[in-house]
């Protein structure tokens, strides 16, 4: 038992990341299933004392209480996966993985947003939040499409590390929110190379092929 | 070109591998793309006769594509195969998806609804081709042609101006300095396009490189589409 806990809602794609890391790296946890929606639980005062922007995934190991997706994929890497493989210790491929966490919390999040809007009851404007998700999609299409041409399959490096994991979600779950992934050649090809990684699992959206 | 007439590109041959599949329209009609295992590709009707879903939100296994409800299975001649929850059933030869002549030319896939032999195939006797990209715009096709034709690429090799020359059923061959491309033009629906474009000429030259170059220009085409025209080039950072 590695003493990890992860406060959880199986339909929020950032809690789904973290989900994903664990199972590739094989890490044994606890999940607290949290009532998000429509209970709003994350938003009561225990829990803002855990996160005070009021958002999930949680992760507790030991003493250490951390929020945010991409934070918590980064520590789990760095802590529990010695060879880093899915976070690159130096060098371009550590800078790349930053740049596109950053993407993924940034530009992307308006993706998080829509479908959150779409399914959730989350406030927003409808039209504005699939015009930036489109956006921000097309960019991560151009990225993948420029590095066919170097025979490059993944984001960041020559194998997938965590900027793969905390960017597929949005894209697999674009449907949920009317974004068909027609006009994304290069990340339809990438989706089906991630999803035959060892340790990958769906969620509800993505569905298991059988 | 409305659906009804002609061959139109519906995807770069690269995009879609062995085992999987993709939605795409053409004239507002909802078609799936799929290519089975031995590798031959496929494009149908995107509806399951079973209860309407997407047959593009499914999988392939084999020869087959199964819808994503309840496991359908259509074999390549879009024929109901096999129905999960009936599974001794033999299945009736009423249930089938429209299918539509499919062939790969030029390194696109391309479709006709116009029944099979009564035309010629887009030209297939290319060299070797090498893909470049879709650009998929919200724009008409006539829109997006017209921007095509006002920003011709730069070559890759060689000097000198591009030109475009129309070469068969929505597609088009340019020129630029010892360069060739083909584009294919596909209408999806109101509004909304693509173009599928390929270098046509051999890895040892295009490969990597060449292909970023033209990567580049569809990039930049898609800016004047969206913004009326490409501005001049950026100069180059300085050191301060």
């Amino acid at each position: 038992m590695s003493g990890i806990t992860l406060y959880n809602y199986d339909l929020d794609e950032n809690c789904y990341k973290v989900r994903i890391l664990l199972s590739m790296l094989g890490l044994e946890y606890r999940t607290v299933a949290v009532n998000t929606f429509p209970g709003k639980e994350h938003m009561t005062p225990s829990f803002l004392a855990r996160n005070p922007a009021g958002s999930l995934p949680i992760l507790e190991e030991g003493d250490l209480t951390l929020f945010g997706a991409e934070a918590i994929l980064a520590h789990l890497a760095n802590a529990h996966d010695p060879a880093r493989t899915w976070l690159p210790p130096a060098g371009a491929e550590f800078a790349r993985v930053m740049q596109w966490l950053v993407f993924s919390a940034g530009e992307l999040a308006t993706a998080v947003a829509a479908r959150a809007h779409a399914l959730l009851d989350a406030p927003g404007d409808e039209a504005a939040l699939r015009r930036g998700a489109r956006k921000a999609l097309r960019a991560m299409d151009d990225h993948m499409t420029a590095r066919g041409f170097t025979g490059a399959e993944w984001f960041a490096a020559d194998r997938p590390t965590i900027a793969d994991i905390s960017l597929f979600p949005a894209f697999a779950l674009s449907r949920d929110f009317g974004v068909d992934h027609d006009e994304y050649p290069a990340l339809r090809r990438w989706t089906g190379r991630f999803r035959k990684l060892p340790g990958f699992l769906t969620m509800p959206g993505i569905p298991d092929y059988h | 070109m409305t659906f009804a007439q002609g061959w139109h590109p519906v995807a770069l041959s690269t995009s879609v591998e062995p085992g999987s599949s993709a939605g795409t329209h053409i004239d507002g009609k909802e078609l799936v793309v799929w290519r089975d295992n031995s590798g031959v590709a496929h494009v149908w009707e995107d509806r399951c006769p079973h209860r309407g879903m997407k047959l593009s939100f499914g999988f392939v296994r084999g020869d087959h594509i199964a819808c994503l409800y309840h496991g359908w299975q259509y074999d390549t001649g879009g024929r109901c195969r096999y129905i999960p929850a009936h599974p001794d059933l033999e299945v009736p030869a009423t249930i089938t998806v429209p299918v539509f002549t499919t062939v790969e030319a030029l390194g696109m896939i391309w479709t006709s609804a116009e029944p099979g032999a009564s035309r010629s195939p887009p030209p297939a006797e290319a060299a070797e081709t090498l893909p470049v990209r879709s650009l998929y715009v919200d724009r008409d096709a006539a829109a997006l042609f017209q921007a095509l034709s006002a920003n011709l690429p730069s070559p890759f090799t060689g000097v000198g101006g591009a030109s475009l020359t129309p070469a068969g059923d929505n597609l088009c061959r340019i020129a630029a300095g010892d360069d060739r491309l083909l584009v294919g033009l596909q209408q999806l629906d109101a509004g909304r396009a693509a173009l599928h474009v390929v270098i046509e000429g051999p890895g040892s030259i295009y490969a990597g490189a060449g292909q970023a170059h033209f990567l580049g220009w569809t990039a930049g085409l898609r800016y004047a589409l969206e913004h009326g025209s490409i501005p001049a080039q950026i100069a180059k950072a300085e050191a301060v």
